[in-house]
C-alpha cells in the first residue's frame, strides 16, 4: 500500500506516535480475555465506553471460540475418526471464530478507530497476548517515530 | 497428516522468522524419534505379517481389523504430536517491549483466581511469559501451556498438541497390550512349533512389546493423573502446586473435557497476515472530554496496579531513607547515566515484594511463597548497592527462604549474555542517539511514545509514579538504554530484577525430559535453579563478578547444597567435557555463545575493579557451572545433554535428581533432595519410556510419582 505512494502522499500519511498494549486478563484463568481497563494514553482520543465495548465484544468472541460445547466435541470426534485428515478440508471452530474476530476488528477500525487516529491490531498476530493499539500523530508534520 | 506445521523443531536452516532463528541441523536430535518410529512401525508390521494371518484364520477377522484400527490411531496421533506446532509464541516485536525494557522487573505478578502467579520476562522472545508458558531450550521458543519437550517425537508438547500426545500414549498402551496379548495367544497355540519363523518373530515382537509396555504404561498413567488434576508435566515436575492450590484446574471432569474436547487451538506463527487496508489520516475525531474521564482511572482487572503503586510509593520513601542510612552510596556513574534509575530500582523492589508480601490471597500458594522477597531493607540493599555488599550479605546470612528469595528477579538469565547483549546493542544502535544519552531527555516524541507505551499496569505504574518524567524519558529511550546498557556492562544497573539484564541472555531453559540436569525455565520457578551453583566455586576470588549471578535467589548455603547435589547428579555426565557441569575456570570456546562471551569476559575483569552485579562477562568466567547450565538450557547444544542422560543406565537416578533439583525452588528443592527416588521416578517417565529403552524403573516410578503428592 505504501509502496506506490508519492512523496507527497507519504507526507500526508499520519505517523505513528505511540503504541498502547492492552494486556490479557488472567483473573479467571487462562482463557483468552483482555483487560477492559481504559489506557490513559487513549483518554484524549476515544471514548472510554467505546473502547470498553470493543474489548468486551472481543472477549465474548474469544470465549465463544474456546467454549467447550457439543460442537467442539463433535469436531474432535470427527477428527479422531478420520485420523485427523478432516483438518485438511474443514476449518476448526476456533478458526472460524478467529475469522469473525478479524472481521470485527476490521470493521471497528474502519468505523471507529481510524477516524480517531487509532488502529487496532488483531491480537492473534501477537499470539493472543496483547491487543496493540497504534496511536497516530495528529499532525503530519510532527513526524516522530515511536518505534 | 493434515495441516500441521512445526517450527523451530525440525532443525533446519529455514525456520519461520518469528519463532526462532535458523539453527544448524543436529542429527542427534532425530535419533530418539527415528528409533521410536522404527520400533513402532517395524514391530507392528512384523506382527501383522507373521502373527495376524493365523489369528484371523483361527479366531476371527476382527483381530487384525481391531489391531489395524488401533495402530492407525497410534500413527495418526504420533504424527500429530510430532509435526504439530505445540503453540509457539511468535517473538514480540520491538515496539512491544520498549516500555518494559530497561527498568522493568524480571517478573510480573498476576492474580489468577486469587492466587498470585508470576510471569517471567523471556529474554529471547521479549515478552512476559503468559501463565503456564515456558521457553523450550531445545526448540528455542516459548510454548503455550508448555508440558515438556519430548525427544521421542522431537517436539515440544504444548497447548495445541497435548491432546494428540495424550491420545498417542493411550492408544500406544492399548496397541502394545493387544500385540502382546495376541502374540501370547499365538505362542500358546504353537508351543510345539516354537522353532518356526512365525513363532520366533512373534516372540521377538512380544519381547519388544513387553519391554516397552512398562515405561509406556507408566507414562500413560502419569499423564492420566496430570490431565485429571489439570496440571502440566512442567508444573508437576517442578512441584509448583505442592502444598498449594492449582489455579488452573476446573475440576476433574472439566479438565478432561478441556484436554479432549476443546476446539483445536490456533497457530500463532506462520499465519497469513491480511494486509492492512485501513488508511489513517488526520484530521482525527476527538472525544468530548468530561470531568469523569479526566479524573477517574478504572481499576485494572487482574494485575494489581493500584495496590502496587500505592504501596510502592510509600515503601519507596521508606527505602530511600533506609538506604541512605544503612549503606554507602552507590557508585556515581550509574546514577549519572540513569538519573531515574535508582528511583526506578527502588520502586521495583518494593513493588515486587510488596505485592507479594502484602498480598494475602485467601489460600496459601506456591507462588506467593516462593518469591517471597526479603524485608524491604534487605531488598533495597540488594537493589541499590554494590556487588560486594550484597555478596557479603548473602554469605553472612543463614540461608533462608526470604534471604534466598531476595533476588528472585536476579535470577534469571545467566550471563549467557554476551550474545544477546551484543545482538541487542546492535539492534538498538540504530535508534540510539549516542550511548550516553540516557540521562538526556529525549525528544518529545519519544517521551510521548513512552507514555503511550506504558500500558502495562502494575509494574509500570509505580515506576511512573516514583520516577516521574526522568524515568520515563530514560526508560523510553530504549535505544539509548540498550546502548548505554551495553556499554555500561560493568556498571550496569544496581537493580537485580531488571529485564534488561535478562535481555542480555540468549535463552532460558525449558523443561525437557532429557535436559534433566539443566535447570529449565518454568515461569515461576527459575529462581531455584541455576543461580545457585555459580557463586560458590569461586567464592573469594571475584566476589563482585560472581555476585552478578549469585544473588538471585538463594543464599550461599543453598547454593552450596545445590552445587553438591548437582555434582552428584552429574557425576555420570561429567565425563564429557562439554557438559554443563564442568567447573572449568575458563570456558572452552565451544559454543558460539561462549565465543561471544569470551572476549567480554576477558576484558571485563581488567576494566573494572568492581564490576556491577550484572555484568555478564565476569559472571561467565566465574560461574562456569551456572553459565554452562544456563546455556545448555537455551543453547542449541542442549540436545547433547539429553543424549547423555539417556545413555546413562536407566537405573541411575542422577539425571532425574539433577533435573528435579533444577526445577524447584529452594524450599521444594530441599524436599526433593530428601526424596531422590521421586525425582528419579519422575524423570524416567519422560524420555526413557518413549525412547523404548527398557527402563525397568519406569513403571515403579510411575507409581512413585503419585506418592509424593
Amino acid at each position: 500500500m505504501a509502496q506506490t505512494h508519492s512523496l507527497q502522499d507519504l507526507r500526508q500519511q499520519a505517523s505513528i506516535a505511540a503504541k498502547v498494549f492492552v494486556q490479557r486478563d488472567y483473573t479467571t484463568g487462562t482463557i483468552c480475555q483482555f483487560q477492559t481497563k481504559f489506557p490513559s494514553e487513549l483518554e484524549t482520543r476515544i471514548d472510554k465506553q467505546q473502547f470498553e465495548e470493543t474489548i468486551r465484544t472481543l472477549n465474548n468472541l474469544y470465549a465463544e471460540a474456546e467454549k467447550l460445547g457439543g460442537r467442539s466435541y463433535l469436531e474432535g470426534c470427527l477428527a479422531c475418526v478420520t485420523a485427523y485428515t478432516i483438518f485438511l478440508c474443514m476449518e476448526t471452530h476456533y478458526e472460524k471464530v478467529l475469522k469473525k474476530i478479524a472481521k470485527y476488528i476490521q470493521e471497528q477500525n474502519d468505523k471507529i478507530y481510524a477516524p480517531r487516529g487509532l488502529l487496532l491490531t488483531d491480537p492473534i498476530e501477537r499470539g493472543l497476548r496483547v491487543v496493540e493499539i497504534t496511536i497516530f500523530e495528529d499532525q503530519s508534520n510532527g513526524r516522530i517515530e515511536g518505534r | 497428516m493434515p495441516s500441521v506445521d512445526k517450527s523451530g523443531g525440525v532443525g533446519g536452516p529455514s525456520s519461520p522468522p518469528t519463532s526462532s532463528p535458523s539453527r544448524p541441523l543436529r542429527p542427534s536430535r532425530y535419533i530418539p524419534v527415528s528409533a521410536a518410529t522404527a520400533f513402532l512401525v517395524g514391530a507392528t508390521t512384523l506382527f501383522f505379517c507373521f502373527t495376524c494371518p493365523w489369528l484371523s484364520e483361527q479366531f476371527s477377522m476382527a483381530i487384525p481389523v481391531y489391531n489395524g484400527v488401533v495402530f492407525l490411531f497410534v500413527l495418526a496421533n504420533f504424527c500429530m504430536a510430532t509435526f504439530m506446532d505445540p503453540g509457539i509464541f511468535p517473538r514480540a516485536e520491538e515496539d512491544e517491549d520498549k516500555e518494559d525494557d530497561f527498568r522493568a522487573p524480571l517478573y510480573k505478578t498476576v492474580e489468577i483466581r486469587g492466587i498470585q502467579v508470576r510471569m517471567k520476562w523471556c529474554a529471547t522472545c521479549r515478552f512476559y511469559r503468559p501463565p503456564r508458558c515456558s521457553h523450550c531450550s531445545v526448540c528455542d521458543n516459548c510454548v503455550e501451556d508448555f508440558d515438556h519437550h519430548c525427544p521421542w517425537v522431537n517436539n515440544c508438547i504444548g497447548r495445541r498438541n497435548y491432546r494428540y500426545f495424550f491420545l498417542f500414549l493411550l492408544s500406544l498402551t492399548a496397541h502394545i497390550m493387544a500385540v502382546f496379548g495376541f502374540g501370547l495367544l499365538f505362542i500358546l497355540y504353537h508351543k510345539q512349533k516354537l522353532d518356526h519363523v512365525h513363532s520366533a518373530v512373534t516372540m521377538a515382537v512380544m519381547c519388544v512389546a513387553g519391554l516397552f509396555f512398562i515405561p509406556v504404561a507408566g507414562l500413560t498413567g502419569f499423564h492420566i493423573v496430570l490431565v485429571a488434576r489439570g496440571r502440566t508435566t512442567n508444573e508437576q515436575v517442578t512441584g509448583k502446586f505442592r502444598g498449594g492450590v492449582n489455579p488452573f484446574t476446573n475440576g476433574c471432569w472439566r479438565n478432561v473435557t478441556h484436554v479432549l474436547c476443546s476446539s483445536q487451538a490456533p497457530r500463532y506463527v506462520g499465519r497469513w497476515r491480511k494486509p492492512q487496508t485501513v488508511v489513517v489520516q488526520p484530521p482525527f475525531l476527538r472525544p468530548q472530554l468530561s470531568d469523569t474521564q479526566m479524573g477517574g482511572k478504572v481499576l485494572d482487572n487482574g494485575i494489581q496496579a493500584d495496590r502496587h503503586s500505592s504501596r510502592s510509593k510509600s515503601s519507596l520513601d521508606m527505602m530511600e531513607s533506609q538506604s541512605a542510612d544503612a549503606e554507602p552510596p552507590p557508585p556515581p556513574k550509574p546514577e549519572l547515566r540513569y538519573p531515574g534509575l535508582n528511583r526506578g530500582q527502588m520502586s521495583l523492589g518494593p513493588t515486587e515484594e510488596s505485592s507479594l508480601l502484602s498480598e494475602a490471597p485467601p489460600t496459601p500458594t506456591m507462588y506467593k511463597y516462593r518469591p517471597s522477597y526479603s524485608s524491604p531493607g534487605k531488598n533495597h540493599t540488594a537493589l541499590t548497592h554494590s556487588n560486594k555488599m550484597i555478596r557479603g550479605d548473602s554469605l553472612k546470612e543463614p540461608p533462608s527462604i526470604l534471604q534466598s528469595s531476595q533476588q528472585p528477579s536476579y535470577r534469571s538469565e545467566p550471563s549467557l549474555d554476551g550474545r544477546e547483549g551484543q545482538r541487542e546493542r546492535g539492534d538498538r544502535e540504530r535508534g540510539g542517539g549516542g550511548s550516553g544519552g540516557m540521562s538526556s531527555v529525549p525528544s518529545s516524541g519519544i517521551s510521548g511514545y513512552s507514555l503511550g507505551g506504558r500500558s502495562y499496569p502494575s509494574f509500570t505504574d509505580p515506576m511512573v509514579l516514583s520516577g516521574g518524567a526522568s524515568r520515563s524519558s530514560s526508560l523510553r529511550s530504549t535505544h539509548t538504554a540498550h546502548n548505554a546498557l551495553g556499554t555500561l556492562h560493568s556498571e550496569g544497573t544496581t537493580s537485580t530484577s531488571y529485564k534488561s539484564l535478562a535481555n542480555q541472555t540468549p535463552r532460558n531453559g525449558s523443561l525437557s525430559y532429557d535436559s534433566l540436569l539443566t535447570p529449565s525455565e518454568s515461569p515461576e520457578f527459575e529462581s531455584a535453579a541455576p543461580e545457585l551453583s555459580p557463586p560458590h566455586p569461586h567464592p573469594p576470588s571475584a566476589p563482585p563478578q560472581v555476585l552478578g549471578y549469585s544473588s538471585p535467589f538463594l543464599s550461599a548455603q543453598i547454593a552450596h547444597q545445590r552445587e553438591s547435589e548437582l555434582h552428584q547428579a552429574s557425576a555420570a555426565l561429567l565425563t564429557s567435557p562439554q557438559k554443563s557441569y564442568v567447573r572449568a575456570s575458563s570456558p572452552p570456546p565451544v559454543e558460539r555463545e561462549r565465543e561471544h562471551l569470551l572476549p567480554d569476559s576477558h576484558q571485563m575483569p581488567q576494566q573494572h575493579s568492581r564490576p556491577p552485579r550484572f555484568s555478564r562477562p565476569p559472571l561467565l568466567s566465574d560461574s562456569q557451572p551456572f553459565s554452562y547450565r544456563a546455556r545448555s538450557l537455551g543453547s542449541p547444544d542442549a540436545p547433547q545433554t539429553p543424549v547423555s542422560p539417556s545413555a546413562v543406565p536407566a537405573g541411575s537416578s542422577h539425571p532425574p535428581l539433577g533435573k528435579s533439583l533444577s526445577y524447584t525452588s529452594a524450599a521444594t528443592e530441599l524436599q526433593y533432595r530428601s526424596r531422590p527416588p521421586e525425582g528419579s521416578a519422575v524423570c524416567p517417565e519422560g524420555p526413557h519410556p518413549r525412547g523404548k529403552k527398557a527402563s525397568g524403573g519406569g513403571a515403579g516410578s510411575g507409581g512413585g510419582i503419585q506418592a509424593p503428592k
